[in-house]
């Protein structure tokens, strides 16, 4: 949870030099943007006959843009949520391979979620998949399953080389 | 398989690694071993995330953000200072009562412990409250927040349980969230009073109506956001964007305390916060997909009710699980866990899905502050810099009073549920 807020200084599992300034400006965009859809389609009902037809569609798939772009820096600064009780208590040797392991496990996840993503999707191009509401073809949505989980592991790998090389915090 | 489910899970969540991940990686392990195609990982978490009725969760995130950061926490701290005056435990029961409003617009329990405690913490302080003890209490008092409408938990809830309709859980939690924290005011006074708790509260008592007209703002919130579901205006996600935009315009215009930039900031934050909720019920249902193929459970619900099990034995050997399992995991890996045996034994025993929800949902609230592994309690504790294990003392007894309610609400179904079947959800 948004325990580091609270803490004194940084994590020691946040490298220093990593911003996610991209992330953390994709993310807002994508939080942005599902408000301004869902507002004007509340707007849309009382005010005029338009209908959205694409809101649904579109603002579900700014949700899985959202959760990926989102989650990556929660992955090194310990916000998301899990069990550390037993690794707190731990001095720092092991303490820096049980976060190297969950890091590693971390990666493996999402691993699989790039590489049978990445199956998904072209699966979607080839055989002309339509999306349901719009029409449009599928694989415009799916295909960011696998390239945003890349760019999850490339945030997951600039942690375990940070903690890797921490010998002493 | 069960074993191979359940082992993995265990052994990666002790191990340290994230919940969302533990439970993808057993669910995937399972469908890999049991050769029930592979591609149903990526198809499962892609479909898992991709659900309208999810989009209202990121959505009250930021409500409740927008609502905290404007200014509105402060002014509903001086209104109930206003309304319980200096006192014994007067701070104590008003900041019981800020949590439990804020919470109503937040859903989040982490977050309305540390927006109450950071206002609260110093306060109490100064005014003669152990920090042990405040640290307790307002851990304690965030925890309704999951409870309280509207509930980012009951939204989670809804999608795996679609008998439950969210109006009919935001209705049935209303009653117990406020018992919950009435149970917590009670427990806060007796020992006040016992102690000589806040008798050093020198601070003035702010002017009532002044102060009810600065909350006005933060208080009419609950109202829209519930009133425009209850009357059928607007749909639980739309409710949020509406409350995102009053939030928006009270932030900016009545407060003036939110600038583009704060607010910038603001759908940052909640883009994060979201972000780790919704992955983690993406993962889940990876976990979940392979409990359902293997079928885990359905034997063992089958053996139970067919053991001729008292209905009180089986509750009371529920609601122990759920206690000690809901200081490990939040809300949302707690239902993707336990609902798919629950289920089944709810079925058989004819228990309502949506009085069901509030249960389950109040236990993880208990197991929120519960040590030693309580979210919120870690929280608060680092904000009034005592360790955990000093909390102890004070925190048990805040345990014992929200359990007490937990058991009122589970032998009598009907404090739940009068309320939504009043309002003609059930």
């Amino acid at each position: 949870m948004r325990e580091t807020e609270y803490s004194q200084g940084p994590p020691p599992t946040l490298p220093p030099r990593a911003r996610f300034r991209a992330e953390r400006f994709l993310g807002a965009a994508a939080m942005a943007a599902i408000c301004v859809i869902t507002l004007g389609n509340v707007l849309a009902r009382y005010f005029t006959d338009i209908s959205f037809a694409f809101t649904e569609e579109v603002s579900v798939f700014l949700l899985v843009f959202l959760t990926f772009v989102g989650s990556a820096k929660a992955f090194l600064d310990g916000n998301q949520i899990a069990m550390e009780y037993l690794l707190l208590k731990l001095p720092w040797r092991w303490r820096r391979r049980g976060y190297l392991f969950s890091l590693a496990m971390c990666a493996l996840m999402l691993g699989l979620l790039a590489w049978f993503g990445a199956r998904m999707a072209w699966d979607d191009y080839d055989m002309e998949v339509t999306s349901p509401g719009l029409g449009w073809p599928q694989w415009i949505y799916t295909v960011w399953l696998p390239v945003l989980s890349l760019a999850v592991m490339a945030r997951l790998v600039q942690g375990f080389v940070f903690i890797f090389k921490t010998k002493t915090p | 398989m069960s074993w191979l489910l359940f082992g993995v899970l265990a052994a990666l969540m002790c191990a340290g690694v994230p919940i969302a991940v533990a439970l993808g990686l057993s669910g995937a392990a399972v469908i890999a071993a049991a050769k029930m195609g592979i591609m149903s990982v990526p198809v499962t978490v892609y479909a898992g995330i991709a659900k309208y009725p999810l989009i209202a969760i990121p959505v009250f995130i930021l409500a409740g953000l927008i609502f905290e950061r404007s200014g509105v926490a402060a002014s509903l701290v001086r209104l109930a200072e206003s309304l319980v005056g200096q006192r014994r435990g007067g701070l104590a029961v008003a900041a019981v009562l800020v949590c439990m409003v804020l919470g109503g617009i937040s859903g989040s329990g982490p977050a309305d412990s540390a927006a109450v405690g950071a206002i609260m913490i110093p306060a109490m302080t100064r005014a003669g409250y152990p920090r042990e003890f405040t640290a307790s209490l307002i851990a304690a008092g965030g925890s309704t927040a999951i409870i309280i409408p509207p509930s980012v938990a009951f939204i989670v809830y809804s999608i795996l349980v679609p008998q439950a309709s969210v109006p009919a859980l935001f209705a049935a939690g209303l009653v117990p969230g406020v018992l919950a924290g009435g149970s917590l005011i009670l427990a806060s006074i007796f020992f006040s009073v016992r102690n000589d708790f806040g008798v050093r509260d020198t601070e003035a008592r702010p002017p009532f109506w002044r102060s009810l007209k600065e909350a006005s703002w933060a208080l009419l919130a609950p109202v829209i956001i519930l009133g425009g579901m209850r009357s059928g205006m607007f749909t639980p996600t739309e409710a949020a964007v509406v409350a995102v935009a009053y939030g928006l315009l009270v932030g900016a215009f009545a407060y003036r305390s939110l600038g583009w930039k704060e607010i910038w900031k603001l759908f940052e934050e909640a883009a994060e916060i979201s972000a780790v909720i919704l992955l983690l019920v993406g993962l889940a249902a990876l976990f979940g997909w392979a409990v359902d193929t293997v079928g885990v459970f359905n034997e063992f619900a089958k053996w139970l009710t067919a053991k001729d099990t008292g209905e009180t034995a089986v509750l009371l050997a529920i609601t122990f699980m759920l206690l000690v399992a809901g200081t490990a995991l939040d809300a949302v890996a707690t239902y993707f866990i336990f609902l798919p045996f629950l289920l089944p034994v709810a079925a058989a025993y004819g228990w309502d899905p949506v009085w069901l929800g509030v249960i389950v949902t109040l236990n993880v609230a208990i197991g929120q502050f519960t040590p030693p592994t309580a979210v919120n309690l870690m929280i608060t504790a680092r904000l009034a810099g005592v360790t955990m294990e000093s909390t102890t003392v004070w925190v048990l007894w805040f345990v014992g009073a929200m359990t007490a309610v937990l058991l009122l609400i589970t032998f009598v179904p009907e404090i739940v549920l009068f309320l939504p079947r009043w309002l003609g959800y059930l």
